[in-house]
């Protein structure tokens, strides 16, 4: 239980921070942003905009990313867990069959 | 047989205590009036859902309609407070993003709803974050529609968590994910909603970004199975959405209680961190 609420902590504690920092980014880079060659103001606001929008997507892509390798890990992991389970059985029962024929 | 569309309730409790807060606040009488229509509207097509299955396209653009009572009431403000950035001037933008506003929490809560207990629970969480964080803020309006919307919250939550006696359909779902963005807009609670519903919007993100549309419940694959001893495991078909449920079962399989206090325990944690959101909003010059 412990490990399945922490792997959502991880994920919950990253995207927040990603939060936080983007916002610190945009407020200190992005805001005040002149760029050369560009004098219209309103075109200046749509570049913002879109870097701003573009940092978005990068923010949603990574907590994409991140949830779907965090599930199928953990798929795999079962998996694996259960062959082994499976694997050890089975050798535990050829062992037993060993014994049983050496005795005879 | 357990009763459905108990989010009925809801709406009866929100009416009583929106009623008696606009007697004895009577100044309040607007922000009260735009703050019921809007969940008001999104019960009725909630209601519609619950009898009668919306389209998985319609649904997300009629409760966007849900927020023209806080646009024509003009109840909000442009002017957004984010933690590090401080205010900000959305006079344009502002008004054309209420839509969404009400529309993303209202559906989002809609889909976060496959145990006992875990829309209502985590509603109230939610419910509970934004009163304190307006406390902290001191922002009295989002105080209290918060406290109008607790109590009926709190009632649904103990007859719906496991084992339900009640479930509350998408009437009470939709109402409630759209008393809660109205929460955001009216209260200037925008950033720290988003943290309080990252659970919520995970859990829409992810079954979105799998299915890669729109989709209603009944024409994807189911992603949670039941084994034959009642506990709940994930779907390992690959075409199945990724919702938040199937995250959680990802590890083995679990009783319904069990899943829906992980859920809990993940609304309780960005709880914590939508507060930790206020706080930083309230220190930021």
């Amino acid at each position: 239980m412990i490990r399945r609420v922490l792997d959502f902590v991880f994920v919950l504690l990253f995207i927040w921070a990603c939060m936080i920092l983007g916002l610190w980014v945009i407020d200190s880079f992005i805001v005040p942003l002149q760029l050369p060659g560009v004098t219209d103001d309103i075109m200046t606001a749509i570049l913002k905009v879109a870097i701003s929008a573009v940092m978005v997507l990068v923010w949603l892509w990574l907590w994409r990313e991140m949830v779907k390798r965090m599930f199928w890990r953990a798929v795999k992991s079962r998996q694996h867990s259960a062959d082994d389970l499976q694997s050890d059985s089975q050798s535990k029962e050829w062992r037993n069959k060993v014994i049983f024929k050496n005795d005879r | 047989m357990i009763p459905e569309m108990g989010g009925i309730a809801v709406l009866v409790g929100l009416t009583v205590s929106v009623t008696i807060t606009a007697i004895l606040m009577p100044e309040k009488t607007v922000l009260l009036a735009s703050f019921f229509a809007t969940t008001l509207i999104a019960g009725v097509i909630g209601a519609v859902d619950d009898m009668k299955t919306l389209n998985a396209k319609v649904k997300p653009l009629l409760t966007a309609l849900a927020g023209a009572p806080i646009l024509l009431m003009r109840t909000y403000s442009p002017y957004p407070v984010f933690p590090i950035v401080g205010a900000v001037r959305l006079t344009i933008v502002y008004p054309l993003l209420i839509p969404f506003a009400i529309a993303v929490p209202s559906n989002a809560v809609n889909m976060m709803d496959p145990f006992n207990g875990t829309m209502s629970g985590t509603c109230t969480i939610v419910t509970l974050v934004l009163l304190f964080s307006s406390l902290i803020l001191g922002r009295s309006d989002a105080a209290l529609l918060s406290v109008c919307l607790l109590g009926p919250l709190l009632v649904l939550y103990y007859f719906n968590r496991y084992p339900a006696k009640v479930f509350s359909g998408d009437i009470g779902s939709l109402s409630i994910g759209a008393a809660l963005g109205a929460i955001a807009v009216l209260g200037q609670l925008e950033a720290v909603a988003v943290v309080a519903f990252a659970p919520q919007i995970m859990n829409a993100f992810y079954g979105l970004a799998t299915v890669g549309r729109l989709y209603e419940r009944r024409e994807v694959s189911r992603p949670v199975t039941l084994l034959d001893d009642g506990r709940l495991m994930a779907s390992a078909d690959p075409k199945a959405p990724i919702t938040l449920a199937r995250v959680t079962l990802a590890r083995g399989p679990l009783y319904e209680y069990e899943a829906a206090r992980v859920f809990m325990v993940l609304a309780s944690i960005a709880g914590v961190l939508a507060v930790l959101t206020a706080y930083l909003t309230m220190v930021t010059p």
